[in-house]
């Protein structure tokens, strides 16, 4: 035995609130010499119950701010409703919704699978592919990109772009013009358009300075503006709104509609010519997996299937599946789809999002920019067979995003749309996807040049533009081959286009006047929201922000880390083979913070 | 420059964490914290071309496990893609030998890689020499029982101490220079391959390429 003292921790040594108060126990930091325990720690500032996302960026904020987090999950994956599954795993999952497991969080889940996956023989294993539940993108410019790269997260984790946004129109799909450059030389938009979609395009990017304009139609949908003020056509109104915009039907009131165009826009050229990334291996499953990774390098302790038994808010015990128990100083937090047996106050989950999830043995290049491995798919409202009146969003991922083998691809679909007709909509989007690639990769099809190579003015039609021609009368010879299909129900209670309203997080606030239901096993639990329909990630950062503040007081200190590292002086040569990672990005912190601080004021 | 990722695995304080720091930063700590630090380090070694005579530059991406090992709460993140790993026990501790061969099976289960070099490494010699102080202790696993598992599982084995640094720089050259072998093998057997979809660029986050966000439509 050579020690019986250990250096503060990390924890230990950020001077915060719960440091101050010497009340601080980092559990794991018990003296070596002791076999450690195989039981959860005696005591933590909060504990955290599910490492979907939004409770995993907390972990890392609550954690690097100085507190002790115990972060547990049910099941022996990362990521909860959010996760990132193989298909084995999602075989299980399916299961435990139609067992009801997650009441109010998910129903009705439907799942095919094809046996070339997995069955030992298969063509295909089950780990090749990683399925996301709750599929998102990126923008370049937002506040979570910004926490991505302070935290450093990025580190653990790779990025790629995405520009192809198709709008699906007439039976066609139409790639967006998105540039200046590619507004001017596309050809088929008339002189005039292209004066009143620039000057639209200018007036958006500082919208609020110009009330004016806007202020008569703050209570109106955009497409009221679009068409009154901007003049402009149907099929940019649509572009702008749905596949820019990404808004779920057209009643979106022009705020909204604006601040959503807006930040497409201004996300454009940050990082290259496209305003849209996302994670490899895997979305929201995999930045949890990140972010968890980040909370336990600032301390946090991480136990993976482990349940919730119950919490009493009197006593302060936490009690788990395992029969150990812990004393929380400050906050349970729990998602709702990990709520104990028993619990009576799970928030009113009451909006649905409604998903259809395809693995396809196609690798769809032809819809993906070059060097890119994914698109976007827009179905506005009316353009499907069914009628749709909501939007259906496809987000379409290649092998290159590694989350399915070569020559094949992943389909996510979503819709807003409430009740049974949600399904016909992405029935008859699926099938507008599948027809489409079946006319565009026929053999017969790409022999015949008068058909794909030349559009009705003579320009050469290229990608998106030649998947959608549109030939009613081909009869197709060959279906798609489905290797997975997935349909369910999602509840949330974050209504579209809304985040987290910070009063609901009052609902249960026992501090407060709120009262005790007696024989609940949640009782002074706060809750999360479970993962809403939006395609982007917008709604986390500000989920969190408003969880940190409500735990710790202030958001003041919201990922503020200053890392020791970053005031050294860069090393000399000599020095540069033994040095740390970190070290070689020392001579861009200026850039990296800039852009940074830039993008962390933007607001959603 | 060949790049490879290596985790480090095995139980708490059986000195993950220390032999990486010596590795690295030639130090040691005898108050060395638990890992709370990610430790997301990188070092360079050189290595010989045993045909050409050439020096190859490997560098090493080391990820230590941040403590999510206490509880097997290891994320898939952490194992993908890795090239190598380093199992470590306590050579004066009897059970750790045990646990170490329970993180081999994991990570067969885990990365399934044909070409994943694992090394089972034995620390804390030096606690068990014999000019060692008073605190000397008996070395509880005895290097043929270990040897004889690693040879049977195809591990490379080593017995090091992170204290004196005895065998430290042996067990990165050793693991560089098989991965250099099987590299050599890929490279020679992949030419003209495209991997499926391969040719996706990512973005690096920390490089925006410009902060003129409005440059496309102002
Ligand atoms: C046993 C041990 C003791 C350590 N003691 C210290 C220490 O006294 N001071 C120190 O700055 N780092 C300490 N670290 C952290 C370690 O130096 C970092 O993990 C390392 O610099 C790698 O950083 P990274 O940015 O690549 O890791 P990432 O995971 O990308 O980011 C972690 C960052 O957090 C910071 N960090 C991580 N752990 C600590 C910590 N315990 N204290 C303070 N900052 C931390 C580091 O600046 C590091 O850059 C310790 C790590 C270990 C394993
Ligand atoms: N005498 C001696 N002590 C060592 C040696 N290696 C590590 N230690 C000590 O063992 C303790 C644990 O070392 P760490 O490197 O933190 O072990 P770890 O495996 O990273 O532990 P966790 O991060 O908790 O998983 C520290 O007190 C070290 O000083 C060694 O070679 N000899
Ligand atoms: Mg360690």
């Amino acid at each position: 035995m050579y020690t019986t003292e250990r250096r503060p921790s990390m924890a230990e040594r950020r001077p915060t609130i719960v440091a101050m108060s010497a009340q601080s126990v980092v559990p794991h930091l018990a003296g070596i010499e002791d076999p450690l325990p195989d039981t959860t720690p005696e005591k933590v500032d909060v504990l955290i119950v599910g490492t979907g996302m939004v409770e995993s960026v907390l972990a890392a904020a609550l954690s690097w701010q100085g507190s002790s987090v115990l972060h547990i999950d049910r099941n022996d994956h990362y990521g909860d409703s959010s996760a990132t599954l193989t298909v084995d795993q999602i075989k299980k999952w399916v299961n435990s919704v139609n067992q009801g497991l997650f009441s109010g969080c998910y129903d009705n889940a439907k799942l095919y699978v094809s046996t070339s996956i997995g069955n030992h023989n298969g063509k295909y294993a089950s780990r090749d592919f990683g399925i996301d539940l709750a599929p998102k993108v990126l923008f370049a410019k937002s506040d979570l990109l910004s926490i991505l790269v302070r935290s450093r997260v990025h580190q653990y984790l790779e990025f790629q772009s995405l520009s192809n946004f198709h709008t699906f129109e007439n039976d066609n799909f139409e790639k967006l013009t998105n540039t200046k450059q590619e507004i001017f030389t596309d050809q088929k938009l008339p002189l005039m358009t292209k004066r009143n979609l620039m000057k639209f395009i200018k007036f958006v990017l500082n919208w609020e300075e110009q009330p004016e304009v806007w202020k008569p139609y703050a209570d109106t949908p955009l497409c009221d503006l679009l068409v009154e003020k901007f003049r402009l056509e149907k099929a940019q109104v649509f572009e702008l709104m749905f596949s820019i915009g990404l808004c779920y039907n057209m009643q979106t009131k022009t705020p909204e509609a604006l601040q959503r165009i807006r930040r497409y826009l201004s996300s454009f050229d940050v990082y290259g010519p496209f305003s849209v990334l996302y994670s490899k291996y895997g979305g929201p499953g995999e930045l949890s997996q990140g972010f968890c990774r980040s909370a336990a390098v600032g301390g946090a302790t991480y136990k993976l299937n482990e349940t919730l038994t119950s919490y009493d808010p009197n006593t302060k015990m936490a009690l788990f599946g395992d029969g150990s128990q812990v004393y929380v100083t400050e906050k349970v937090v729990a998602s709702p789809s990990q709520a104990p047996k028993d619990s009576r106050n799970i928030p009113n989950q009451k909006y649905e999002v409604h998903r259809l999830t395809c693995v396809v043995e196609k690798s769809c290049e032809q819809w993906f920019s070059e060097g890119e491995s994914a698109a976007v798919i827009v179905f506005p409202p009316g353009s499907l067979k069914s009628g749709n009146v909501e939007v259906v969003q496809a987000f379409i991922l290649g092998s290159g995003s590694e989350i399915c083998p070569g020559g094949t691809s992943v389909w996510y679909l979503s819709t807003m749309q409430q009740g049974s007709r949600a399904e016909m909509d992405l029935d008859a989007a699926l099938e507008a996807m599948e027809a489409s690639l079946i006319r565009e990769s026929s053999t017969d099809l790409e022999h015949d040049d008068s058909l794909v190579q030349f559009g009705p003015n003579g320009e050469t039609l290229i990608n998106s533009v030649r998947l959608g021609q549109s030939f009613k009368q081909y009869v197709p010879r060959e279906r798609i081959q489905f290797l997975l299909k997935l349909y369910y129900t999602q509840y949330t209670s974050t209504p579209p286009f809304n985040v987290v309203d910070p009063s609901f997080f009052d609902i249960n606030n026992i501090d407060g006047n709120g009262k005790l239901i007696p024989g609940a096993s949640d009782n002074g639990v706060l809750y999360t929201a479970m993962p809403s329909g939006e395609i982007s990630y917008d709604e986390v950062v500000t989920a969190v922000r408003v969880l940190y503040e409500k735990i710790v007081g202030s958001d003041d200190d919201f990922f503020d880390l200053d890392f020791e590292d970053e005031d050294e002086a860069p090393m000399n040569k000599a020095d540069y083979e033994n040095a740390i990672e970190d070290d070689e990005d020392v001579d861009m912190n200026v850039g990296r913070h800039e852009s940074a601080e830039f993008v962390g004021e933007m607001e959603i | 420059m060949l790049q490879f990722k290596l985790v480090l695995l095995g139980d708490s304080s059986v000195g993950k964490s220390s032999i990486v720091h010596r590795f690295v930063k030639d130090s040691f700590d005898e108050f060395r914290e638990s890992t709370i630090g990610a430790a997301f380090l990188s070092q360079t070694i050189k290595i010989e071309d045993k045909g050409s005579q050439q020096e190859v530059v490997i560098k090493f991406e080391i990820w230590d496990t941040a403590g999510q090992e206490r509880y097997k709460s290891l994320a898939p993140m952490y194992y993908r893609n890795a090239n190598a790993a380093l199992v470590v026990y306590d050579v004066t501790q009897q059970d750790s030998l045990a646990k170490a061969q329970g993180w081999v099976n994991e990570l067969k289960t885990k990365v399934g890689e044909d070409d994943l070099v694992i090394c089972l490494v034995g620390n804390k010699l030096d606690l068990c020499t014999e000019e060692g102080e008073s605190s000397s202790k008996p070395k509880a696993v005895e290097s043929s029982d270990a040897e004889g598992y690693a040879n049977e599982q195809g591990l490379l084995f080593h017995e090091v101490s992170a204290k004196t640094g005895e065998g430290v720089k042996q067990v990165f050259q050793s693991i560089g220079e098989k991965l250099y072998e099987f590299k050599k093998h890929e490279l020679a057997n992949s030419k003209g391959r495209q991997g499926a979809g391969g040719d996706t660029v990512n973005v690096q986050l920390q490089r925006p390429s410009t902060n003129d966000a409005t440059s496309c439509c102002g």
